[in-house]
């Protein structure tokens, strides 16, 4: 097991490209950290740095407080699960899992064979030893990659996309599986991904990372409920938080189009900044679950309602996404910022399956206010203290 | 209505395909064939075209050091086949998969020299390698073919090693091997597909190499394409001697093509990913 700790590391490809941006990071040693961020973001990059397969431009990595950066990919301890799994296809099973013990050295045959037989019971793969990988599933390609990690007993995992080959059921099926083996056996875990609902269940901590800059680092439900800037609003959730281009009159109230609905006060206690932005324009955030019908809500008078047409409905069983349209909604650019380039200006509300409400109608949803989150239309930071 | 029509049309084409087929492999196999039957027959068989013997065979042992010219065949085409791939597969794996500034240039040296054909060089290379004193002997010979079939091999191997994955390299030097021995455990057995294609392709043109065999090499050393020419050097010409020193030196190659063919299209990447 091992701490982890990134200072102000940055990536700057030979062409000019800047992967990652004075990024600062620490894992705490037995932590499963999720890196998080679309496609391009410079994730995988600060993995590959960590794992020493890409020079550091400027900043100091650590682990366990001694830096590494010119330290050897080989030295360094590690183990890496990638994305194609990299599994060896000349050899079986059993020697996939037994490579790096045979020839790192200092480990007997009879351990090698000890730890390979603990791995694949752990994994299930006891079957499939003598295997090629070729004649295996993807998800037994999957669990040999993590039993090649486990048997190494490395002081740190660095799993890079390890479940994105698979398909939706076997994928929920191993988020679970690596979940439960990386708390039995405590060892610290980087563990990158641009699925933030994977990122959400597996992290004890995730770190949501756009253009190459470190967004927020937080608890799963931290980021949720507390995002620190319009990018990680938008990111994390899905259905994605409704942003809309908004003003903030005295009140407080916010208005947007035609709707106004009051700033309820604790809120306004939560968010003092909030007051600075009195009479100028914010972006107002609403996650879908508070939106709701508002025929199916008993207790009218404590929330605010907005009438809206609905685009569109869909039916997800457990509940149904009304598509609302409004007048304008935010764009979240790549540094976090909002610019006005959407022009399908909706909002989306998670209503209970029972709604009777159609597309074409016009659509009355009470607002859940004491959720309502505030950003700063120029920044893209969270308003609030 | 339709269904009679189609199938008449498919039995056509079928039908045509095959009648091409067979045409082709008669225009193939029928040199060999013509080989086969006039090594068996003396000069005036072979000139009325009827009946056998093993005349030729005799006529071509007596005039032809045979064994020996085979084994001069033999080192020439191993030495300079082990050469080639030593330097094909390094440089190949370096031009695929090594960082390094300039690699795409030195990339693009190497290939250009496919382009430049044996008769061009053949004189300043010999001009070079008697200043050296390294003709007359296997080595000039033996260079000579290495520096001929380096370019092709290495632009083969680094395509090859191209289509290996990075992140299995990679997960081999993580896994502590350095990417010395991550060469010679991972990048060499799978690309074994691709040496044996090398190998092939460099011993039949090799062995049946002419111009570097009689440039380079004493009558002592000489290599057996370069003997069976000899043979029709005089003022009579015994074609079917020739034709048994045909047969006999063809063996080799077909032999070194069937041990080779099983891993020529073996795909031993298959199951390296998802």
């Amino acid at each position: 097991m091992a701490r982890i700790e990134l200072d102000a590391v940055t990536k700057q490809f030979p062409d000019g490209t800047t992967a990652v941006t004075s990024l600062d990071l620490a894992v705490g040693d037995g932590e499963l950290l999720v890196l998080v961020g679309p496609s391009g973001c410079g994730k995988t990059t600060a993995l590959r740095m960590i794992a020493g397969l890409e020079d550091v431009t400027s900043g100091t990595i650590s682990i366990d407080g001694r830096p590494v950066n010119d330290v050897e990919p080989r030295h360094r301890d590690i183990a890496m699960v990638f994305q194609s799994y990299a599994l060896y296809p000349h050899l079986s099973v059993y020697d996939n899992m037994a490579f790096s013990l045979k020839y790192r050295g200092g480990v007997s045959k009879a351990e090698i064979r000890q730890r390979v037989a603990d791995a694949a019971r752990i994994l299930e793969l006891e079957p499939y030893l003598q295997r090629r990988p070729r004649q295996l599933s993807g998800g037994q390609r999957q669990r040999v990659a993590m039993g090649r990690a486990i048997v190494r007993q490395p002081r740190a995992f660095l799993m890079d996309e390890p479940l994105s080959n698979l398909d939706a059921k076997l994928r929920v099926q191993m988020r679970a599986e690596i979940a439960q083996l990386q708390r039995a056996l405590g060892t610290t875990t980087i563990y990158v991904t641009h699925d933030q609902t994977e990122a959400m269940t597996l992290g004890s901590r995730v770190a949501v990372i756009s253009g190459g800059v470190l967004q927020q680092v937080a608890a799963p439900q931290e980021l949720y409920r507390r995002p620190a800037n319009l990018f990680v609003a938008g990111f994390i959730g899905s259905p994605p938080m409704n942003l809309i281009d908004a003003r903030l009159e005295h009140g407080p109230v916010v208005a947007f189009g035609p709707h106004r609905l009051a700033v309820p006060p604790e809120v306004v206690r939560e968010h003092p900044a909030l007051e600075r932005h009195l009479g100028g324009e914010v972006v107002l955030g609403i996650r879908p679950e508070h939106l709701h019908d508002a025929a199916l809500i008993h207790d009218r008078g404590s929330w605010p309602v907005i009438e809206l047409p609905i685009r569109l409905r869909e039916e997800l069983g457990s509940e149904v996404q009304l598509h609302g349209a409004i007048g304008s909604a935010a764009h979240v650019s790549e540094d976090g910022g909002a610019d006005d380039v959407r022009s399908l200006a909706t909002i989306v509300a998670k209503a209970d399956p029972r709604t009777k409400i159609a597309e074409g109608e016009t659509a009355a949803l009470a607002v859940d206010a004491a959720e309502m989150q505030f950003f700063d239309r120029a920044t893209g930071a969270s308003i609030r203290r | 209505m339709a269904v009679p029509q189609i199938q008449l049309k498919r039995k056509i084409t079928t039908g045509s395909l095959l009648i091409l087929m067979v045409i082709v492999a008669v225009v193939m196999l029928y040199p060999f064939w013509y080989i086969v039957d006039n090594a068996f027959r003396g000069q005036a068989q072979y000139d009325r075209q009827s009946g056998h013997s093993l005349s030729g065979w005799r006529q071509l042992f007596a005039n032809l050091p045979v064994a020996g010219q085979l084994l001069n065949s033999t080192v020439v085409c191993v030495a300079a086949i082990a050469i080639i791939l030593v330097v094909s597969t390094t440089a190949g794996f370096a031009f695929a998969k090594l960082r390094y500034r300039g690699s795409g240039m030195i990339f693009l040296l190497v290939v250009s020299a496919l382009m430049v054909p044996l008769q061009s060089i053949l004189f300043p290379e010999f001009v070079n390698l008697s200043n050296v004193h390294l003709t007359n002997s296997y080595t000039g010979a033996v260079l000579v073919y290495a520096a001929l079939g380096t370019p092709f091999a290495t632009f083969l191997m680094a395509t090859y090693y191209r289509g290996i994955s990075d992140e299995l390299i990679e997960a081999a030097v993580i896994d502590g091997l350095g990417y010395e021995r991550t060469f010679l455990q991972i990048a060499i057995p799978l690309s074994l597909p691709a040496v044996a294609t090398i190998t092939v392709l460099q011993f039949i043109q090799i062995w049946d190499d002419l111009l570097v065999g009689l440039f380079f090499l004493p009558t002592s050393q000489r290599t057996i394409t370069a003997g069976l020419a000899t043979l029709s050097t005089g003022r009579t010409t015994s074609v079917p001697s020739l034709m048994a020193g045909s047969l006999i030196s063809a063996i080799p190659a077909i032999i070194v093509y069937l041990i080779f063919q099983r891993h020529l299209v073996k795909g031993l990447t298959l199951g390296m990913g998802k």
